[in-house]
């Protein structure tokens, strides 16, 4: 963990401004995006009730006879949904790694001191190639995985395989992002020592900056899987066989017992990888010592021997690490344990009606081409039509879209804000930062443990689900307008903030605070007068960095039906199989989400300098 | 000769941390060097170990001047010299055994280091297992290095030194972080190691007892320079008394 700085960044006044400044801000998008409208008469009838009576059979009356049982079918495409996220990573773990090594500097030919390591003049051929994977792995993020789940299956066909392909592509961008920050963020010390031995540069580098980052990377990773499993969920709504499609497909028949169940059975999978790796992270932080000391008495060979088979051992990174490939493995070729799935791959023969997969992609490459363009062949009629789609359309899309992600990240930024107390370890407790609280009462003991643990229980629960299906289930209950959306945004990063800001206030030195309550004040008031200040600037920094995801987010769920850009991206594909203005609004969408991430990455810069 | 050094000056901005020095090491001698922080001893070690060039005058390490080296000869120069920086430069989670490993990465390539990192011969075991054993440690090899206390993450450090067999060996203020009586068996174990295997020893102390009672030869520094260079038995209470004058009066100064 890095060391949090000790006073204050933001001095005087300055916090005060930005926070009554998110408000205005936030009244500004209330202005843009209009009133809620009151929802449609009867449509959550019976919703919230169904939640307490969650069914594992059909509710559906007029089922075939031969048509897979309720229970059998969620669980199947429960494990499809673990299926596609298991092959999906498999192929953005190591992209993402050989991508992430690329856009890191640490393993150049290196200056110690003013002494050079291996050749200098590498550095000015090494330079470009880092700006250009830079630029790439951002334009993979840039562009949401559901979008590049729709053009890859416009062009290439509705197989698995190309939806696990769209999942691979963001994912590999944000793992190489984050890899490349982690190896960047070691400390060099033993690497400069190596190379003054006379280690060569990638040698020094696969031997200490490798093994130092291990541990972030790995659980770094794990979170990813459990992000790839909610994308993977939320492939249904495009209709790929995974937990989504049987979510959509009850919601619409107001089926909401068997909903409930199917989102209980996501929440318990995401849950469980979840808590894996917050246990993998604990074991990975803790320094294994010996237990059992051999006794020296054979030769040299036996004594090593001895030694090795007792050494403390870190067993559980090991079991993950061998059963994820195990897993994977299954994924792949499931045959192989005999489970009858989907094929990733149709065999073409199969379906003569269906054109070929080079006619496909030709087709859709010359329907990509903006429409003038393949009229009379010259790129500049492009111009006024894509200025005309941007005046009829694109302004107001992009401004409502940016609007939603500031809104809903500003309900769930004061959410959490006013939240993280009862929430924190720390504070939470009858005996806050474990201070003598008065005599011993288990009646207050008991309270206090269960806000806690209810508290960080809320945050997890609304971090688990992913926003598309909160976004998808709002629209039906509230009608369609923004701010279901930016509820389901705002539900979403109000978990993930929560979880952010808590790890940041309990890494925060407790000396200040303590001191504050041995003066006699209370727990709120050590919250806002310690941990709020000391903390403000992680804080705003987190803030932006899931702004940033915010706005990523907003373009895809106005593909539920707002006027925002991914409405126009899914109306585009739905209605006219217009692909020239889809890709308009896709480019469009990846051009804000672009400038987003530069604006963050440089007000983060900002408040991390301050 | 092992180290020769003649009118070295080495500046950082303004400051000169190493002011015209000269030294001769022979092969096999045993120095330290003493003088209060700020005089110039960490900037003059690592002048010695190629990590870092002089300003101004000349060097020769075991008969090359790192200067005019290209990147493969001095590389090849840097297997031969062994620092223990005070830092210890040791890769926290990793086993003993990888970290001293990592001394020897000077006489491998690329392809070996990878085949070492998944599968270590039973030879390069059985090495790293007596050296640690002569640095007293050997029951630790197979542990994470972070479970170490800091004197035994410190013999790790001089285990991995003696790994790369160095002809000159470098350490830098090895016991300013531990207790006074481990300090004693560090500073034993160095000088006897290096007298077994012939290893040029030059150590920075801030202890002058310690540097009085273990080396032959003794090289105090004050503001860069070298204010006296002589053996334990001349080395007059006048001369040592001076260097921690200097030390006080610098406190008055910076007042």
């Amino acid at each position: 963990m890095t060391k949090l700085p000790s006073k204050p960044l933001i001095k005087g006044h300055g916090r005060k401004w930005i926070v009554l400044a998110l408000l205005v801000l936030f009244f500004g998008c209330r202005y843009i995006l209009g009133p809620m409208p009151p929802s449609p008469p009867g449509s959550e009838e019976g919703f919230l009730g169904a939640a307490l009576h969650p069914t594992l059979t059909d509710q559906s009356q007029s089922l075939p006879d031969d048509a897979m049982p309720f229970a059998a079918r969620i669980l199947k495409e429960m494990g499809t949904t673990l299926r596609y996220a298991f092959i999906a990573m498999s192929m953005a773990v190591p992209a993402g790694l050989l991508l992430g090594f690329l856009a890191s500097s640490k393993w150049w030919p290196a200056m110690i001191g003013d002494v050079s390591a291996g050749n200098k003049a590498a550095r000015y051929l090494l330079r470009p190639i880092q700006i250009s994977v830079r630029l790439l792995t951002t334009l993979m993020r840039s562009i949401h995985e559901l979008i590049w789940a729709i053009l890859f299956l416009a062009a290439l066909g509705h197989e698995p395989i190309t939806a696990c392909v769209a999942l691979a592509l963001p994912f590999t961008g944000t793992l190489a992002k984050v890899f490349s920050e982690i190896i960047d963020e070691q400390s060099v010390l033993a690497r400069d020592h190596l190379i003054a031995s006379g280690a060569g540069p990638l040698q020094a580098f696969l031997t200490s900056l490798i093994p130092q980052s291990f541990p972030d990377i790995a659980t770094y990773t794990v979170y990813r899987f459990e992000c790839a499993l909610r994308s993977s969920a939320v492939l249904g709504f495009i209709g790929i066989e995974t937990i989504g499609l049987s979510i959509t497909r009850s919601f619409e028949n107001h089926f909401y017992n068997e909903l409930w169940t199917e989102l209980y059975l996501l929440l318990a999978v995401i849950l469980l990888v979840d808590a894996l790796g917050a246990m993998l992270r604990k074991r990975l932080n803790r320094i294994p010592k010996r237990i059992v000391m051999p006794e020296s008495n054979g030769s040299t060979g036996e004594n090593i021997k001895q030694l090795k088979r007792t050494a403390p051992r870190n067993m559980m990174a090991r079991v993950l690490m061998w059963s994820s490939v195990v897993l994977v493995i299954i994924s792949w070729f499931p045959s192989i344990i005999n489970v009858s799935t989907e094929p990733l791959v149709k065999a073409s023969s199969s379906n003569t009606m269906q054109l070929s997969k080079s006619d496909r992609l030709s087709h859709f490459l010359t329907k990509m081409t903006p429409a003038p363009v393949r009229e009379s062949g010259a790129w500049d009629d492009a111009i006024p039509w894509a200025n005309e789609l941007w005046r009829e359309n694109g302004k107001t899309a992009v401004i409502n879209t940016i609007a939603m992600a500031t809104a809903a990240i500003i309900i769930s930024a004061f959410a959490a804000w006013l939240l993280l107390p009862w929430a924190s370890r720390a504070l939470a407790s009858a005996k806050p930062l474990g201070l003598f609280g008065g005599k011993d009462n288990p009646f207050r003991n008991i309270i206090w443990r269960s806000v806690g643990l209810l508290t960080r229980f809320l945050f997890v629960i609304s971090r688990a689900i992913p926003e598309y299906i909160y976004a998808y289930l709002l629209i039906g209950l509230l009608g369609v307008s923004a701010w279901p959306l930016v509820l389901a945004l705002a539900l979403h990063n109000f978990g993930i903030l929560g979880r952010l800001w808590g790890e940041v206030i309990e890494n925060q030195p407790a000396e200040a605070p303590r001191q504050l309550l041995h003066t006699g004040s209370g727990r709120l008031q050590c919250y806002f007068s310690s941990f709020v200040p000391i903390s403000f600037n992680r804080f705003l920094m987190y803030l932006f960095y899931r702004w940033e995801t915010c706005v990523r987010e907003a373009t895809v769920l106005g593909m539920l039906g707002f006027a925002s850009l991914g409405l126009h991206i899914q109306l585009s594909r739905n209605f006219s199989r217009a692909y020239d203005e889809m890709i308009f609004y896709v480019l469009l969408g990846s051009a804000v989400i672009f400038i987003g991430d530069l604006l963050s990455l440089y007000l983060r810069r900002g408040l991390a300098k301050a | 000769m092992s180290l020769q050094i003649s009118q070295i000056t080495h500046q950082f901005g303004s400051t000169k941390a190493v002011d015209s020095v000269s030294l001769d090491v022979k092969s096999g001698e045993q120095v330290a060097l003493i003088g209060p922080s700020g005089c110039g001893k960490t900037t003059l070690l690592r002048i010695m170990g190629t990590q870092l060039l002089p300003s101004a005058g000349d060097i020769s390490l075991i008969g090359r001047s790192p200067t005019t080296l290209s990147a493969r000869e001095i590389k090849q120069l840097r297997t031969r010299i062994a620092m223990i920086p005070q830092h210890l430069g040791l890769v926290s989670n990793i086993s003993v055994l990888r970290n001293v490993l990592n001394g020897g990465l000077g006489k491998i390539n690329l392809l070996q280091t990878a085949r070492q990192l998944i599968h270590p011969t039973r030879d390069e075991i059985t090495r790293v297992y007596e050296l640690l054993k002569r640095t007293g440690i050997s029951e630790k090899i197979y542990d994470r290095t972070d479970s170490l206390s800091g004197g035994q993450q410190q013999r790790v450090a001089v285990a991995r030194a003696l790994y790369q067999q160095p002809s000159i060996l470098l350490a830098d203020e090895p016991v300013s972080s531990i207790d006074p009586a481990r300090a004693r068996d560090t500073i034993q174990m160095l000088t006897q190691l290096s007298k077994e295997e012939g290893i040029t020893l030059i150590v920075s102390l801030h202890n002058l007892e310690l540097a009085r009672e273990f080396f032959p030869r003794l090289i105090g520094l004050r503001y860069g320079s070298i204010a006296f260079d002589c053996s334990p038995e001349a080395l007059s209470n006048d001369d040592c008394q001076a260097l921690f004058k200097m030390d006080s009066q610098d406190l008055v100064q910076h007042d």
